[in-house]
């Protein structure tokens, strides 16, 4: 689509934030206990949340805010599983640019697949949409499962490799839903 | 049970010391307002009960009446009884083009906001009308509580946008409140409820309203209140299904309304009254049926204008109409379980929220659709009002034990080059948060960026909802990619969103330039007020005709330098196909019908599909000799 306003921006990197686990008082393992996590950082959202701060001094509810502004992104970096490795990765110094190169094999693959996906899409074949949607969810997951053996193992190049590919699987999986999506 | 209906008068002597704020649910077909007395919170109640219509009559001598007095009025003067306008609020002209012919009333207004005539030409704004509603609640409150009302927080669809979420606080501004905060509809309805049981757990709040429909996941634990995930349709409720109900027996009738009146700028003065009055036959109904197994639908013939209509209609007639639209319903609920990585049977509840899941038909679907029976034990008209009393009386100072962390509904970024949208911060983030990420130039020498910043989950700009223009100014030349420019989203604690630009390698402070293109400043107001739009119709099939051929020309451009690109790819008969819908695409340019136009558009795109294929898979070939995927994909334009 043309939109009349092209803004002339490029995409660029991310900038680095206070550390994560250091703010919810957890120890910097992939492996976090999901409940803890959940717990600690509830309690300290109770103490920083800027409502609390509602009727405070002009300067203590500016420091409420963005003490509360960077728990809350701390929260959101650590507590699903993907943004958690890709922030250990970044942590430990290893970064995923945007034109990673990646193994001819499973690109061919991972075309051959969305081709399918097109296709099957085309044909208005919603089912089949819903199959390979399932196909791909486990097959992410079974991705997703390696992780904690290579962490453990200080494998970052090959948890990198993994985080590439699934990228591209949860891309496929957007476009599944998107399928889905705009058609029932 | 802890909440009570305050008699008028009644906490006139407790309530002596403490800033005086309330809670108020600006709701489409019926608002109310609530406060906290001893911790505890109570709806404030007037003349005929705690609900007041969300209708407001403009009379020809200028005199205006809001609640239960307009709603009568609305059989006999629809044009001028306003009702359900929260469906139109922070909406523009091109937004409801779908909805307008639907509407009783004349709208006016470009693509930022509408307005609504009434008796003697006069043009009012849905912010105006939704004032006007919040005017008559704060003296309520007042009456009831005994002096002014210091602030209040009002509650919105979580599925509201910026522009809908800031056309709101100008309606509490208009109307003398202080807003304290804008909350979320489900979030208010969760607080109400987890605090009347002391529940822990997952919930979903099903809360489907007149003329809105969300979804949200909360967790609750020990006072903390977790929006997971939020989703819904702002233009989906039980006018709706007045509307369906109504539509299907006037058809059964042979009173084809719809069908007809799409096209026409204006319904006649009879014809708005018919809409009007099977409409509120249809709301009638439709409670009726809450209750009982039938009812009665009738309408004079003074209204039909021929044979009176007399229909026993039964609750399983009711299912059937109103089955489309939960359909709708089921869709966001999905995506919200989805987004909330949670399945329905790892929900703790579902609490059934607004005045529409007061029906039999509507309670049957959400128990079928989550697998179990639905909470209701609490006014499901009344609990989100309660809930935004809560914390109001937590921002006042009051209650320091609930936290709510709310989240932003709709994903923001900034448009790129080519139209394409980079968000910064995605759907569901808990507020208050923030991101921040650099871009560089394309050009060579560029001075000024300029920044778009949008809303919504659409991949172009132009999709999406359209927030804010900046233009960071200042930067000195440069070669392309060289300057590095870091922009910044904030979001306070009310979804309120900051934007900041700074250029990097130079260090040099450049200036930024803000344009708001929603929410509108007083002086904006006042100019609306006194503008009239007499060709808005005409205004926007203009609009819509220019538009497509902005995008006609723009296609036949790229086709005709593609074929020329890369004439290797291109087969005879695709060409030959090609060329001819690329002919009667120019035959409807030369005309001026727009939809025309964009069906020729879609045809000249389905001819050159095989060729634009060949030209993708080309471009992901040479992915394969090392440049990126989402690199070729940008080239050919995908």
């Amino acid at each position: 689509m043309g939109s009349p306003s092209s803004s002339n921006v490029a995409p660029g990197t991310a900038a680095p934030r206070a550390d994560a686990f250091a703010l919810l008082g957890l120890p910097v393992t992939y492996e976090l206990d999901t409940a803890a996590l959940e717990r600690a950082y509830f309690e300290k959202s109770k103490e920083l949340h800027p409502d609390r701060f509602a009727n405070a001094p002009a300067a203590e509810r500016v420091a409420a805010l963005s003490r509360s502004r960077a728990l809350n992104d701390a929260y959101q970096l650590l507590k699903k599983p993907v943004a958690r490795a890709e922030y250990l990765l970044a942590r430990a110094g290893v970064t995923i640019g945007d034109n990673e190169r990646l193994d001819p094999t499973f690109l061919m693959e991972i075309l051959e697949l969305r081709e399918e996906l097109a296709a099957a899409r085309q044909a208005g074949r919603l089912d089949e949409v819903g199959a390979k949607q399932a196909t791909m969810a486990a097959r992410r997951k079974s991705v997703l499962d390696e992780l904690p053996a290579l962490f453990r193992q200080g494998d970052l190049a090959s948890v990198k490799e993994r985080l590439i590919v699934l990228r591209y699987l949860d891309r496929y999986l957007e476009e599944c839903d998107a399928i889905l999506d705009s058609e029932d | 049970m802890l909440f009570q209906i305050a008699e008028p008068g009644e906490s006139k002597v407790k309530e002596a010391c403490k800033p005086r704020v309330v809670g108020i649910d600006l709701g489409t077909t019926n608002s109310l307002v609530a406060h906290v007395a001893d911790a505890t919170p109570e709806v404030i109640s007037g003349d005929g009960g705690a609900l007041v219509p969300s209708v407001v009559h403009y009379a020809a001598d200028g005199t205006v009446t809001v609640g239960r007095e307009a709603r009568a009025r609305a059989v006999d003067a629809p044009g001028d009884t306003l009702s359900s306008v929260k469906r139109l609020i922070g909406r523009g002209a091109k937004d409801l083009e779908a909805m307008r012919s639907m509407l009783p009333y004349e709208l006016h207004g470009d693509d930022r906001a509408v307005q609504l005539a009434v008796s003697g030409g006069r043009l009012v704004s849905p912010v105006e009308v939704s004032a006007a509603i919040l005017r008559e609640l704060k003296a309520r409150a007042e009456a009831a509580l005994g002096g002014p009302v210091e602030g209040a927080v009002i509650t919105v669809p979580a599925y509201f946008d910026d522009a809908q979420r800031q056309a709101t606080r100008d309606a509490g501004r208009l109307a003398g409140l202080e807003v304290l905060r804008l909350l979320a509809e489900p979030t208010a309805a969760a607080v109400a409820y987890g605090l009347d049981r002391g529940s822990t757990g997952t919930y979903a709040v099903y809360d489907l309203g007149g003329g809105t429909f969300d979804i949200s996941i909360l967790k609750l634990v020990d006072g903390v209140f977790e929006v997971k995930a939020t989703g819904g349709d702002s233009a989906l409720g039980g006018d709706d299904l007045d509307r369906a109900v109504a539509t299907a027996v006037l058809a059964d009738a042979g009173l084809e309304v719809a069908a007809t009146r799409s096209e026409e700028a204006h319904l006649a003065a009879a014809q708005r009254r018919l809409v009007a009055a099977a409409v509120a036959e249809a709301r009638r109904v439709k409670e009726v049926l809450t209750d009982a197994g039938e009812a009665t639908f009738t309408l004079a013939s003074e209204i039909t204008g021929g044979t009176a209509i007399e229909r026993t209609l039964t609750r399983a007639d009711l299912a059937r109409w109103a089955r489309p639209l939960l359909d709708r319903t089921s869709k966001a609920c999905r995506r919200v379980l989805k987004d909330a990585e949670i399945t329905r049977e790892e929900l703790d509840g579902v609490i059934l929220v607004g005045g529409s899941t007061r029906s039999p038909v509507v309670r049957d679907f959400v128990a079928e659709l989550f697998g179990k029976q639905p909470l209701a034990d609490l006014d499901p008209d009344q609990v989100v009002a309660l809930g935004a009393a809560v914390q109001a009386d937590v921002l006042a100072g009051g209650r320091q034990d609930v936290t709510l962390l709310d989240v932003v509904p709709l994903s923001l970024g900034v448009e790129m080059m080519g139209g394409v949208v980079e968000k910064l911060i995605h759907r569901n983030t808990t507020i208050p948060c923030g991101a921040t990420q650099t871009f560089t130039t394309y050009a060579d020498n560029q001075t000024g960026f300029d920044i778009h910043v949008v809303q919504g989950e659409r991949e172009t700009a132009d999709a999406c909802r359209s927030l804010a223009r900046f233009v960071l100014r200042g930067v000195p030349p440069m070669v392309a990619g060289m300057a590095r420019v870091e922009i910044t989203f904030l979001i306070d604690a009310d979804g309120l969103l900051k934007v900041m630009a700074k250029e990097l390698t130079t260090g040099i402070e450049a200036s930024i330039e803000v344009k708001p293109s929603y929410g509108l400043s007083d002086e904006e107001v006042e100019r609306m007020l006194v503008d009239s739009f007499e060709h808005a119709e005409e205004d926007l099939a203009k609009r819509n005709l220019a538009v497509e051929r902005v995008e006609a020309e723009r296609i036949l451009a790229a086709t005709r330098q593609a074929f020329v690109d890369d004439p290797a790819l291109l087969d005879d008969d695709v060409r030959a196909a090609g060329e001819e819908a690329m002919k009667k695409l120019e035959a409807a340019v030369a005309g001026d019908d727009y939809l025309a136009i964009r069906h020729a558009i879609e045809d000249l795109d389905l001819a050159t599909k095989p060729f634009a294929q060949k030209r993708m898979n080309r471009a992901i070939a040479a992915q394969l000799e090392g440049i990126a995927l989402d690199e070729a994909a940008r080239k050919v334009g995908a």
